[in-house]
């Protein structure tokens, strides 16, 4: 399994350490990652729902536009 | 030349003379030190020089200076250097944390008590808090610093590059992971243009979203620029940023980014957390200012 790094620069020593996150560190990484997985397909979904709407509608995205400017 | 006590009759040399003149100019000689130090009675009337990579401290006690009495202190190196009240009390108007090439004046207004007069730049006047900045490195990087004395922080990332394509990378405040950022951004992207506005309310993080990748063209574009007001403010911390991207050719699709926002906690600005959960930085740097 590939180690999730981290880099910690403490600018007032200018000291740089790389190192694996601690669990608490990956923990919210995973959790991050979950929530950009879901809002990347959130966003999927949204544009598949706005293509098909426009096919029902038969006009094209900038026809939309130009109804609700 | 530290404070001399003279006797009656005592002849002072030229030599003397010269020095004491120097220092009258807050010129002369200095105390040269290399690690943290306590301030001695003797330096009443010297300067104090601090040369460390590392951070350091100059203590002040009680009991050794009288009133009127001034110790000059610069800190020639890299390492922060932090004048500290020991026993004595020290007050300042600027900041007690030194940075490269910082300095001023500390006099006593009683054996117990000073006040750091620090010499600066004029206002306006930004220094570099990251010594050479931060390199992007990992999945995550934390570049921690004193904003002490400083009204803003601008933070600049420049020429930021990932292992595979990302939709941009978040930033937090002190590490905070919980659900004190709140932004309004506005998007244009692509030929059209298109205006894309969005709300976030009580997010964990602040989501800058440049598009980044491996290619020169990211590299070129991928960058930002944040300013964050009142770091020290014992209140809600407000910040703006712009950032620019692209995530296949310098001309389409571009997206360009404009937002503010509000990071809701008290605490006073220590740190910054640039985190990428889709790839890792390959590329980039982070430079934090303060701005007197």
């Amino acid at each position: 399994m590939t180690k999730v790094m981290i880099r910690i620069h403490n600018a007032e020593t200018n000291k740089i350490i790389d190192r694996e996150m601690t669990a608490d560190e990956l923990a919210q990484w995973e959790l991050d990652k979950a929530q950009e997985t879901q809002r990347q397909a959130e966003a999927e979904a949204k544009a598949t729902k706005k293509a098909a709407l426009l096919n029902r509608l038969g006009i094209t995205e900038d026809e939309a536009k130009l109804l609700l400017a | 030349m530290a404070k001399q006590i003279f006797s009656t009759g005592q002849v002072l040399t030229a030599a003397q003379m010269t020095s004491l003149q120097q220092t009258a100019m807050l010129g002369g000689a200095a105390n040269a030190k290399t690690a943290s130090y306590v301030l001695v009675a003797a330096d009443a009337g010297d300067a104090i020089t601090m040369s460390s990579a590392s951070a350091t401290t100059i203590t002040v006690n009680t009991g050794l200076f009288a009133a009127g009495d001034i110790v000059t202190i610069i800190n020639l190196g890299v390492g922060v250097s932090t004048i500290t009240a020991g026993t004595a009390t020290v007050s300042t108007s600027g900041s007690l944390a030194l940075a490269q090439n910082q300095g001023g004046v500390l006099r006593f207004t009683s054996a117990s008590a000073a006040i750091f007069f620090q010499f600066t730049a004029g206002g306006g006047g930004m220094t570099l808090l990251n010594s050479g900045g931060t390199s992007l490195s990992g999945s995550a990087t934390t570049v921690s610093f004193t904003s002490t004395g400083y009204v803003n922080l601008q933070i600049q990332v420049l020429g930021v590059k990932t292992a595979a394509d990302a939709n941009g990378y978040t930033v937090r405040i002190n590490g905070d992971t919980a659900a004190n950022y709140s932004t309004m951004r506005s998007n244009i992207y692509d030929t059209g243009p298109t205006f894309d506005p969005n709300n976030s309310i009580g997010a964990t993080s602040i989501s800058i979203r440049s598009p980044l990748g491996t290619s020169s063209d990211y590299y070129k574009l991928g960058q930002m620029v944040m300013d964050i007001y009142s770091p020290n403010d014992s209140s809600q911390h407000f910040f703006n940023w712009s950032c620019v991207g692209s995530n296949t050719t310098l001309t389409n699709p571009w997206y360009m980014f404009n937002a503010l926002g509000i990071y809701d906690a008290s605490a006073a600005i220590s740190s910054l957390t640039f985190t990428t959960v889709s790839s890792t930085f390959t590329a980039g740097t982070v430079y934090v200012y303060g701005v007197k």
